[in-house]
């Protein structure tokens, strides 16, 4: 899943500054399952904006809405009548919904309520870790099913660094060394074995990525990149 | 067919009472709402909160824990409270059909109800010169005053109801008589016919039928019965002859019953008060002979064993060999049972069965005659008051069908919740049964007044809230996100990831509510606590509020289950607001009066450990963490909202308040959505 999280509420409030009517738009699905941008977040948001705003004596209208993904045009186009009643949208999605939701919107100014962070997990007691990085070539059946490219803090893919003790990664010792995790998982032969098979280099890829399906075109022209 | 499961209370009670809906009232103090509930399917509320056989609390789920609740004496509190208060409806409808109920009984009065408020013309025909059959006349007045009984009928005559008493079926009138004037003909005449044991010496003079015997205590016709009574059965009318007879100053009473305490048709209960006055039990015993000459002096007993058991599920008694035994006796009641008086139905054209009763086409009580339907103990044998009280009411229903020509409606199917699982059984606290206070046995065996007392407010309120809410709990809608924070969060282990959404089987929650506050889609609602109740209970109370013009407002939140009677503490600034516990409070809700102008919010947190549902004060911690950041953050500051755990504290922040002053939003327009 996508994993973001609320932006600090003095910079949400700054960007709203120049705007009297908003509506705060929630995402139905990652950002609503990592608690950060669902309905209940939305409701919590536009009542904070609204509070904040009367007691500057600058009052804002704050619409509640959210839809079930931000990142999908069918969904974007079920709020976009009601939408262009506002000044701007406050997306409470990942980085791909706020750009979609712009996208579809024209005119109307698309503004960010969220940072968002990496594709995770959850431990199921209100934590999130970064475990894949996006990097379009995956090695996870070589390594143990843990991802050095996400999970070391030098996507280093061919061993650990020197600087791993005691099993912590040297750059922040909160974490674990993913060397070693792999290292654990596989053990020694299987280890050097996935070591060899590394030293091939990796080509990085050259963004923006797309995925084409000649398969799933229908009649009109795919979008245009938004 | 629609199946939605109803808590078993009310899925067991004939009448189909909303038992949860009224005791959840009640555990909210509001005994006008619960008796506005109550009196929506029964006419008869403070003689069912006294006498009924309550298949309620059989059901009830609570047993499961510790005790069912006791529903019946929550249902007298209600009755009881609201005595002043008027509930009279008038027909919204007017028709021109005259119907004829016979019988003044349960059945009858139910039927005349409903009919006279579905717009009929109803008149009673009543054989006594009191309505009410067994009600007025065969339930001693220590079980259930006269007056309470008059007085609920009169309220069922106030609807325009005729009642013509002392007319007696085939001897003031015929059925066909009847249908001359009348379109339609509800017979419920009961069965009022005493049974007899079946041995030697029945017809001796001091042997009496027990019916037969309360009656005539009920019109002060007294009795002359000598020391030792002996009453043969184990029904209600035999421990209510043996407790009558110990009032009128009998010193030797005992209860001879065929079979043991496990079988008797009279609750434990009733046994114990019997016996704690006096009376005596006998069990495994049945009667041979009476013997005396004219009048009865003494009874030949036999001992029994239990057999296999027969059709009705109970043991059949076997008397055993060379056990027979002698008792003297001055009189003999026997109480084992009534049918009904067959002559006078025959004699009216009626077919009737085996047993007496009168042959009906199904559940709606159509007879032979046309125009003439039948129901209650005339149909079933004797069976309880709210039994009847059903039977008349299908009746009234049938009768109303068939004069406006409609169809019978397909009859929702009704499907009791489940009993609870093993695993959440466990984590439910157990809460002792509140027994009925009543009169000390030495203030009841020389009279006849009132036995049980009635709950106080507060016993009310602390039964009440021993309710489990069945069926009142979470669900879940299709904008569950299946974030799975319900699984994780549930005190119970009642929510489970399913293929699409989280599953939440109703059955076995608990109706906390912290999943619904914890779910970040808004997806879970309460069926005991919705949203826009919530809004507009904080408006009542901020609007009356304000009327008392106070300098500094603050809006408190308690928990009933941790103070049942009433808020905590109180002080002329605050306001409370109850909760049934406080994880379920979000955020928002906690927020919402600083909106409206409120200068403090404050939250009054269970002792540590005390949680109904465990976890309700952890929970309640963090959305009060939440809440203040979001006050910190909108720059109204986060020492406007409190936890406090007593009145102390809530000295200081009251002081806190004062210091920060009136809060800024105060008499500005509402911004809520």
């Amino acid at each position: 899943m996508i994993v973001a999280e609320l932006k600090p509420f003095e910079e949400i409030k700054e960007m709203l500054k120049d705007y009297k009517k908003i509506m705060v738009l929630g995402c139905g699905t990652c950002v609503t399952v990592c608690m950060s941008g669902g309905e209940r977040q939305v409701e919590l948001l536009a009542f904070s904006l609204k509070m904040a705003r009367k007691l500057e004596g600058n009052e804002i209208v704050a619409g509640e809405k959210t839809i079930l993904r931000q990142c999908d045009p069918e969904f974007i186009d079920q709020i976009k009548d009601e939408a262009s009643q506002y000044d701007a949208i406050l997306s409470m999605a990942c980085g791909a919904g706020v750009q979609g939701v712009a996208g579809k919107l024209g005119e109307i100014p698309v503004l960010p309520a969220m940072n968002t962070t990496f594709l995770g997990l959850s431990d199921g007691h209100g934590s999130w870790f970064e475990v894949c990085a996006a990097c379009g070539n995956c090695i996870l059946h070589k390594t143990g099913g843990i991802c050095p490219v996400a999970r070391c803090a030098k996507s280093l893919i061919n061993g650990p660094c020197g600087g791993s003790q005691g099993g912590l990664c040297e750059v922040s010792k909160d974490n674990p060394c993913v060397w070693q995790l792999i290292y654990a998982r596989l053990g020694k032969p299987d280890l050097v074995r996935c070591l060899g098979e590394m030293s091939k280099s990796r080509t990085r890829p050259v963004n923006p990525r797309k995925m084409m399906r000649e398969d799933l075109k229908v009649k009109k022209e795919p979008t245009k990149g938004v | 067919m629609t199946e939605k499961a109803m808590p078993p209370c009310q899925a067991a009670c004939p009448i189909r009472t909303d038992v949860r809906g009224y005791v959840s009232e009640i555990a909210r103090g509001d005994a006008e709402e619960a008796i506005r509930i109550i009196r929506r399917v029964n006419p008869l509320p403070s003689v069912c909160g006294r006498i009924c056989t309550r298949l309620c609390e059989k059901a009830c789920r609570r047993a499961q824990v510790d005790e069912p609740v006791s529903i019946r004496a929550l249902k007298r509190f209600a009755a009881d409270q609201t005595k002043s208060l008027k509930l009279l409806e008038l027909p919204q409808n007017s028709y021109n059909e005259n119907i004829a109920i016979v019988g003044g009984g349960p059945a009858g009065l139910t039927a005349a109800h409903d009919l006279a408020w579905l717009g009929y013309k109803v008149t009673i025909f009543e054989a006594q010169n009191v309505l009410g059959g067994l009600l007025s006349e065969g339930i001693p007045e220590y079980r259930l005053p006269k007056k309470l009984v008059k007085e609920e009928i009169d309220n069922i005559l106030a609807l325009g109801i005729k009642a013509k008493t002392g007319k007696l079926l085939g001897k003031d009138f015929t059925l066909e008589e009847l249908l001359k004037d009348y379109q339609a003909v509800f017979l419920a005449v009961g069965s009022q016919k005493s049974l007899l044991p079946r041995c030697k010496g029945s017809e001796l003079s001091g042997v009496i039928s027990g019916v037969e015997f309360l009656k005539q205590v009920n019109r002060g016709q007294m009795q002359i019965l000598g020391d030792s009574v002996l009453v043969i059965g184990g029904g209600h009318t035999a421990i209510d002859a043996a407790r009558t007879c110990i009032r009128l100053g009998c010193s030797d009473v005992t209860i001879i019953y065929r079979r043991t305490l496990d079988e008797m048709p009279a609750g434990p209960e009733e046994v114990e008060d019997a016996e704690r006055e006096g009376v005596k039990m006998m069990y495994l015993t049945s009667p041979v002979e009476f013997m005396g000459e004219g009048k009865v002096r003494s009874v030949k007993f036999v001992k029994m064993e239990l057999g296999e058991p027969e059709a009705s599920g109970r043991r059949r008694p076997m008397p055993l060999e060379n056990s027979e035994f002698e008792l003297q006796a001055d009189t003999v009641i026997s109480a084992i049972g009534y049918i009904p008086d067959a002559e006078a139905l025959i004699h009216n054209g009626l077919n009737i069965n085996k047993k007496g009763t009168v042959i009906v086409q199904d559940d709606t009580g159509i007879t032979n005659i046309k125009g003439v339907f039948a129901g209650g103990d005339v149909v079933t044998g004797p069976l309880s008051v709210i039994e009847a009280m059903a039977s008349g009411r299908r009746a009234a229903e049938a009768i109303h069908r068939h004069f406006r020509n409609q169809t019978e409606q397909e009859l929702a199917n009704v499907v009791a919740l489940r009993s609870l699982d093993d695993d959440v059984v466990k984590l439910i606290n157990k809460s002792e049964r509140k027994k009925m206070p009543a009169l000390p046995v030495k203030e009841r065996i020389h009279n006849f007044a009132e036995v049980d007392l009635g709950y106080t407010y507060e016993e009310a309120c602390r039964e009440a809230l021993r309710c489990l809410n069945c069926a009142a709990g979470a669900s879940v809608s299709e904008t569950c996100a299946a974030c799975l924070n319900c699984v994780r969060v549930c005190p119970f282990g009642v929510p489970v990831p399913g293929k699409e959404i989280a599953e939440l089987d109703i059955s076995q929650c608990q109706a906390c509510g912290i999943c619904a506050s914890e779910c970040p889609a808004s997806a879970i609602s309460l069926q005991i606590d919705g949203k826009a109740d919530f809004r507009q209970e904080l408006d009542q109370v901020i609007d009356s509020a304000r009327q008392e013009t106070p300098e500094i407002l603050v809006i408190g939140f308690y928990c009933r289950y941790d103070s049942p009677i009433g808020p905590p503490f109180d002080s002329d600034e605050l306001y409370w607001i109850a909760r049934c516990c406080m994880g379920g409070l979000k955020e928002l809700q906690i927020l919402y009066p600083f909106e409206t102008g409120v200068e403090g919010v404050l939250a009054h947190a269970c002792k540590k450990d005390e949680c109904r549902f465990r976890d309700g004060s952890r929970w309640l911690l963090e959305h009060i963490k939440r809440a203040k950041r979001i006050l910190k953050e909108t720059g109204l500051g986060e020492d406007r909202l409190s936890l406090v755990l007593g009145e102390e504290e809530f000295t200081s922040f009251r002081e806190r308040l004062n210091t920060l002053g009136i809060n800024p939003l105060r008499d500005r327009k509402k911004v809520g959505p």
